[in-house]
């Protein structure tokens, strides 16, 4: 019964993510995200992990789609498809190949058994990787300043323009 | 040889990392490559929980997840900043055009 | 205490560099000041190290993960030792810097990577973990090219250092070998570890590891095949090539030799291939010395056959000998380096063809640099004699006759060339017509240090013996007291003989050297300008080097979708080799 759940979750996360690839314009590929947002945070849910999950659905779902909507409106959304730069077949193989070795390799170390821990989200997070929290603030405000130093930038083109 | 559910978890992850990974040397676009990082992104929050649910320590596996969820979090606003600009001085978001372009 | 002394000996000057450069080109007197103080203060730090000298390691603790196992430093005699003449003549490089490089641009630049050199450099022969030996010698080969090429408008400046850059690399490859196979083979990087497992090595291993580091050793101290580099890097300035090709860094090669010497005598061929590769470039370079015009360009072959002595030294066996040569080669080719630089700042010209009579308006100048002279040719009392004699005598226990008959000569023909440099400078009536300036105070403070200590730097001989016995667990070398090496040397007939040729090339060097044309001249000079057919092939790996990189620099297309799909592909090759290895 788990089985299926996840492999529905998942595999509708896996043909989602290949529509949004596919997508000609980037609002349908948005809304794509959006949906694999979902899906994942499903999955981490059944796997246990329901902090995770939250924050994944509100940051995916919510905040990404909203940065991507708002970056289309900015630079207008051409509806181009243009062949890509490198031969379909070359990356369907050289990705292939990845995967199957991952998969190879990776199998096997899911038949051990689990040793049991700490599982409590909170203490871990605050004690046990108190620097990962500092970072994270200092992340989201080198982040922050990056981006309002970006927007605010004037072009050049528009800057002389004026003064002529 | 039976399933389980964590197996097909792992399987799924593999997955969206090929999917991503195809995207990824597929895409023109600029904007859509900064969408497909945040596929891979999501590959590998399953990936941690996944590995932090095996070896029974669930609760680093989900600070390492929220971790990863704000940090990717910053790089998708810098890069769309920076897609922005981009698009404002050079005119187009085709990436092989922006790699030829000069000055 | 030792970790701190240690510590400071290699961040003093690192320090300083930085600080230097930070003090900005437009307050050069700030700027001379500030490496002055700097570089006198590692000095006495590295004098200071003497009295903590052990071979028990110093562990300056960094958590580095246990990839790289922990930052030792032995301060042991082979180390402290050579730390001590890398900051002494460092500073008195420096402090003649001042006046060689007045007025000149780019000062920060310069005082940087000088002493950026000095702080590597001591950190190299401190460290006890081989993988940052080999980072320091990486650092050292930085620096010296980035001071090789310091006048980089001049395009054979620039040829020269990258000359230089490339065949010392070929051995940084040699070196990273040797290191691997040891990490491979005993799981450390510890030099101690080497030193004393190194019978339980198999065969092979250690044999790749010998040879390895003496293709590194060769690269770095210009030996045979390798010697082509330093005297295309004598465009450096002067006080550069005193410190850097002629007193320390060149030494880094003997320094791995020495200190390997115990893990490796038992490798079938070794000392044999060690003692042919010093005996061959001292020979070549003696007679290509014969030869040069150019003053700094002899001196540089002059120092290609020393090194040829130190190296033939430790192939016959004689770690201390090559140690204490090398003590009095630093002094006196360091002095010898310094006073041709204040004569080539007087003069404009580097051409000795030209020179000639300078003796008379540069007093203190020629009477050092006679000094230096006397020391090279191995003139009693002088510290050149002792420590040449001490190699020679090595030799004849130890190494086949014919070796010992041609270094014989090779001291002849040293005598020979020292002599006619002196002639074609500072004697004879002037050739053309130059303005001639006196040095200035601060030249003449180095030289005068430099001088003395040629006097005076033999005397520590019982001091170095006992500091390198009791302080080296694994070479086995003997107590011996400086009264013993000098009743052993006078008294040992292979001195007088060798005297008795040093006396011969002198006095030929005066009667035919009167003119500067050399009998064999017009045969010899053809060969000699192609460094006897060898400068080929380091023309070939370096023309190689360079077609190899254009090659690679077309994989760089600059698109995104192919830089992801090389990822992708480095990522495949991971995981194939992991899968491999499973």
């Amino acid at each position: 019964m788990e089985s299926i759940q996840y492999a529905v979750f998942l595999l509708g996360a896996i043909f989602c993510a290949y529509r949004a690839i596919v997508a000609k314009r980037i609002l349908s590929a948005t809304i794509y995200l959006a949906c694999i947002s979902a899906l994942v945070s499903a999955t981490l849910y059944l796997l246990g992990a329901a902090q995770v999950a939250v924050m994944e659905l509100s940051v995916g779902a919510g905040l990404v789609t909203v940065l991507l909507v708002y970056a289309v409106s900015v630079v207008g959304d051409d509806a181009m498809d243009p062949a890509s730069v490198i031969p379909k077949p070359l990356a369907f193989g050289v990705v292939g190949l990845v995967a199957v070795l991952l998969g190879w390799m990776a199998f096997p170390a899911l038949r051990t058994t689990a040793a049991i821990g700490s599982f409590d989200l909170a203490s871990s997070l605050w004690q046990t990787r108190v620097l990962d929290v500092w970072i994270q603030i200092a992340l989201i405000f080198s982040g922050v300043m990056g981006v309002l130093g970006l927007l605010s930038e004037k072009v050049p083109g528009a800057k002389e323009e004026v003064e002529q | 040889m039976t399933l389980t559910p964590l197996d097909i978890v792992l399987f799924g992850i593999i997955a969206l990392l090929g999917v991503g990974f195809y995207g990824l040397l597929i895409t023109r676009n600029l904007i859509k490559i900064v969408m497909v990082l945040q596929i891979l992104i999501k590959a590998v929050l399953l990936a941690l929980v996944l590995a932090g649910k095996l070896s029974g320590n669930l609760g680093l596996g989900q600070s390492t997840a929220a971790t990863v969820i704000v940090a990717d979090t910053i790089v998708a606003v810098v890069g769309l900043a920076l897609a922005v600009q981009v698009r404002r001085r050079l005119g187009t978001l085709d990436v092989p055009k922006i790699s030829s372009m000069r000055g | 205490m030792a970790e701190i002394i240690v510590a400071l000996v290699i961040v003093l000057p690192w320090l300083g560099a930085l600080v230097v450069w930070l003090a900005r080109n437009k307050h050069p007197r700030l700027q001379h000041t500030l490496a002055v103080l700097f570089s006198v203060l590692t000095a006495i730090a590295s004098l200071a190290l003497f009295m903590f000298a052990s071979s028990e390691a110093v562990e300056i603790q960094l958590p580095l993960g246990k990839a790289f196992g922990v930052l030792t430093f032995v301060p042991d005699g082979l180390a402290v030792s050579l730390t001590a003449i890398a900051a002494v003549i460092g500073s008195l490089a420096v402090i003649f810097s001042v006046d060689y490089m007045h007025g000149e641009a780019q000062l920060g630049r310069y005082y940087f990577l000088v002493l950026f050199f000095i702080g590597a450099m001591t950190g190299l022969v401190l460290s006890g973990n081989l993988l940052f030996t080999f980072f320091f010698w990486e650092i050292t080969a930085l620096c010296s090219y980035g001071l090789i090429s310091f006048y980089n408008d001049d395009s054979k400046a620039v040829a020269g250092g990258i000359k230089a850059l490339i065949i010392t690399q070929v051995g940084g490859v040699g070196l990273l070998a040797g290191t691997l196979v040891a990490f491979v083979e005993l799981g450390s990087f510890q030099i101690s570890d080497v030193l004393a497992n190194a019978a339980s090595l198999p065969a092979a291993a250690l044999a790749w590891m010998a040879f390895s580091f003496l293709v590194a050793a060769a690269a770095k101290s210009a030996q045979f095949p390798f010697h082509t580099w330093l005297p295309d890097a004598m465009e450096a300035p002067t006080p550069v090539s005193a410190l850097i090709h002629a007193a320390t860094m060149v030494n880094a090669g003997i320094y791995l030799l020495a200190r390997f010497y115990p893990a490796f005598e038992a490798v079938p061929g070794w000392t044999m291939s060690v003692l042919l590769v010093g005996l061959i470039s001292a020979l070549i370079a003696a007679v290509s010395a014969l030869i040069a015009t150019d003053l700094k360009r002899a001196l540089a072959y002059s120092t290609v056959s020393q090194l040829g002595y130190m190296v033939y030294a430790i192939g016959a066996g004689g770690v201390l000998a090559s140690q204490f040569h090398l003590l009095s080669h630093a002094v006196f080719k360091a002095l010898l380096f310094l006073a041709a630089g204040s004569v080539i700042h007087s003069v404009g010209t580097r051409d000795m063809r030209r020179m000639g009579g300078l003796g008379r308006q540069m007093p203190f100048v020629r009477n050092v640099f006679i000094v230096g002279a006397l020391a090279l040719a191995g003139v009693p009392i002088l510290n050149g004699f002792w420590s040449k004699e001490l190699i020679l005598e090595i030799g004849l226990e130890h190494s086949p006759l014919w070796a010992y008959g041609v270094m014989l000569f090779g001291a002849g023909l040293t005598a020979f060339y020292t002599f006619r440099m002196v002639w074609l400078v500072f004697f004879g009536k002037e050739r053309d017509r130059l303005n001639v300036h006196r040095a200035g105070s601060a030249m003449r403070v180095a030289l005068g240090i430099l001088a003395g200590g040629t006097f005076v730097t033999w005397l520590f001989f019982g001091g170095l013996n006992n500091l390198l016995a009791s302080t080296l667990p694994f070479h086995e070398l003997e107590h011996e007291s400086l009264l013993e090496l000098v009743t052993a040397i006078l008294s040992a007939p292979a001195t007088w003989l060798a005297l008795l040729v040093v006396g011969l090339g002198a006095g030929i060097s005066w009667v035919r050297a009167r003119g500067y044309r050399l009998f064999g001249g017009d045969w010899l000079s053809p060969l000699v300008e192609t460094s006897f057919g060898f400068d080929s092939l380091n023309r070939f790996i370096v023309q190689g080097t360079y077609k190899v990189a254009e090659q690679f620099s077309r994989t760089q297309t600059g698109e995104l979708n192919w830089n992801i799909l090389g990822i992708i592909s480095a990522l495949l090759v991971v995981l194939v080799v992991l899968w491999l290895g499973a």
